[in-house]
């Protein structure tokens, strides 16, 4: 589903976030991205969003190859891909409601009675049912992350991808967000970066290991060992 | 709507100011399509008061003025001709100097001229019909006034041009302010672009609440702008009543349809609000369109 072949990304100004990366992700499957600040985590997220193109190599997601200049295609590989992120990128004007339905509305193709029924059904996947009037203001950290994933997760996107989720949440809400995490994993192919290594050990899933923008080791069912 | 109201919530200043640009400019649109189909109104009623008066020798023969008459008439240049003999001129000469005695003892029928005022089909007609006359033996003198419509056309010809170009002048300045508000909005908007970018949303979803607002911004200015307008024609509608005193009525001939413009005529108005709504919107959307472009 993701394969990265020989990727090297470099930044203007030289330094190299990633050199010579390989690997593959296979669709369902639950990967940890691992490694300290700065390994280039955020940077193999940002690729596969195509925010970020390669310096050399290929990056394929669902078969397409990220280097294509269609905008069609872009549409479509973004329309496969529901982020969350460390911040949470919560829209602060609009209600929970609102912010998980914008996830469907920008497709074009749902009546505003589908979208209900389905940003219901994502809400209470992550247990903010009850809060779909509420504004962002009014939330907690572990909510706003919530409203991510459900804004993730909604409708059919197929790949999730998690950039430090958990990053600014306290360890007992860092766990409720893992829940939802675990609830998901098995309609959705998830890529979760982090350096929490209670979660990744705990989850025993796929983890690849990334040190100085480099791929140092690929655990199946692994644990995050320093 | 819904979305344009919570637009201007949420930013007010911007909204307030695209507004005001929009206003303005309208305004002065406004403004000078009326002072334009006004003056065009006049030139056009002048074009129908007697062009050319010709004042034959008291003696002439009345058959020998008919003969002159019929001649022009079937030139075919002419709209109208109107004969006045000497009694009638002197009954306009009596009514004209009735607070003057001595005057009106001193004048008799006898000494005033027969004339005849002579309306041309077009302006162009004008000197040809005068050269006519002059050369006509019975032909005391020609009033012609060619020189105060030529003014006039002048005068018209200019105010077409000034419009014309203040006009350009407000629509560049519109889309350069408007594509500069919308800017500072679209960099508001940053994270929500960028959030909606990254979930895949095309171009024209992103554009899609900018162009909506820049509409009903291009609608309300218009209505606004028309309303202020209104409210000034009708508070000078005595004045201009006074000062056209005389004048029955104003009209434009636009594409064969003879508009009324004066008194206060709804068609005229309701085709003038169309007109600059239509250009509200059109100059709302462009400079829209063109910092959503360049910017998103």
């Amino acid at each position: 589903m993701i394969i990265f072949e020989n990727v090297t990304k470099k930044f203007p100004l030289g330094n190299v976030a990633l050199e010579n990366v390989s690997f593959s992700v296979e669709e369902g499957e639950f990967v940890f991205l691992v490694g300290p600040s700065g390994a280039g985590k955020t940077t193999i997220l940002k690729l596969i969003l195509r925010e970020l193109l390669p310096t050399s190599g290929s990056i394929f997601v669902d078969e397409m190859d990220i280097a294509d200049k269609n905008f069609s295609k872009i549409l479509t590989l973004r329309r496969n891909l529901g982020v969350v992120f460390q911040d949470f990128k919560i829209i602060y004007d609009k209600n929970v409601f609102e912010n998980v339905a914008l996830s469907l509305q920008v497709l074009e193709k749902y009546s505003f009675l589908e979208i209900k029924e389905k940003v219901k059904e994502a809400l209470s996947i992550v247990g903010l049912a009850d809060k779909e009037k509420v504004f962002p203001i009014q939330l907690s950290a572990g909510e706003l992350q919530r409203v991510a994933i459900a804004r993730a997760i909604v409708g059919e996107r197929k790949i999730i991808l998690a950039d430090e989720p958990t990053g600014n949440l306290d360890p007992q809400t860092s766990w409720e967000i893992m829940k939802i995490f675990k609830k998901i994993e098995k309609e959705k192919t998830i890529i979760f970066a982090t350096h929490n290594v209670d979660i990744v050990n705990s989850f025993q899933r796929r983890v690849l290991v990334l040190k100085n923008g480099k791929i140092v080791k690929d655990l199946r069912k692994g644990k995050y060992e320093f | 709507m819904r979305g344009f109201l919570i637009s201007i919530k949420r930013t007010p200043f911007q909204s307030a100011a695209s507004f005001s640009v929009l206003f303005f400019s309208l305004f002065l649109t406004f403004f000078l399509l009326f002072s334009l189909a006004f003056f065009e109104g006049i030139l056009a009623y002048l074009e129908t008061r007697p062009q050319i008066i010709a004042y034959f020798q008291p003696k002439t023969n009345e058959n020998e003025i008919f003969k002159i008459r019929d001649e022009l008439v079937s030139s075919g240049k002419v709209l109208s001709i109107k004969y006045t003999d000497q009694k009638e001129a002197f009954e306009n000469y009596k009514k004209m100097n009735q607070d003057n005695p001595l005057l009106l003892e001193m004048v008799s029928a006898d000494i005033l001229p027969p004339s005849l005022e002579i309306y041309a089909k077009k302006p162009i007609f004008l000197p040809q019909i005068a050269e006519y006359l002059k050369k006509q033996a019975s032909v005391d003198e020609v009033q012609f006034q060619k020189d105060i419509l030529d003014r006039l056309l002048t005068l018209t010809s200019i105010l077409r041009k000034i419009s014309l170009t203040f006009f350009i002048y407000l629509f560049l300045m519109t889309t350069t302010v408007l594509v500069t508000i919308t800017h500072f909005k679209i960099a508001l908007k940053k994270e929500e672009i960028e959030i909606l970018n990254l979930l895949g949303a095309s171009h024209s979803y992103i554009r899609r609440p900018f162009l909506k607002e820049a509409f009903f911004m291009g609608i309300f200015a218009s209505i606004f702008a028309f309303s202020i307008i209104i409210a000034i024609l009708f508070y000078f509608q005595p004045f201009l009543n006074s000062y056209l005193q005389g004048i029955s009525s104003l009209s434009l001939n636009i594409l064969n349809l003879n508009l009324l413009i004066w008194p206060i005529n709804w068609s005229f108005l309701s085709i003038t609000f169309l007109v600059t709504s239509l250009f509200g919107v059109l100059v709302s959307l462009f400079s829209t369109f063109l910092a959503t472009k360049k910017y998103l």
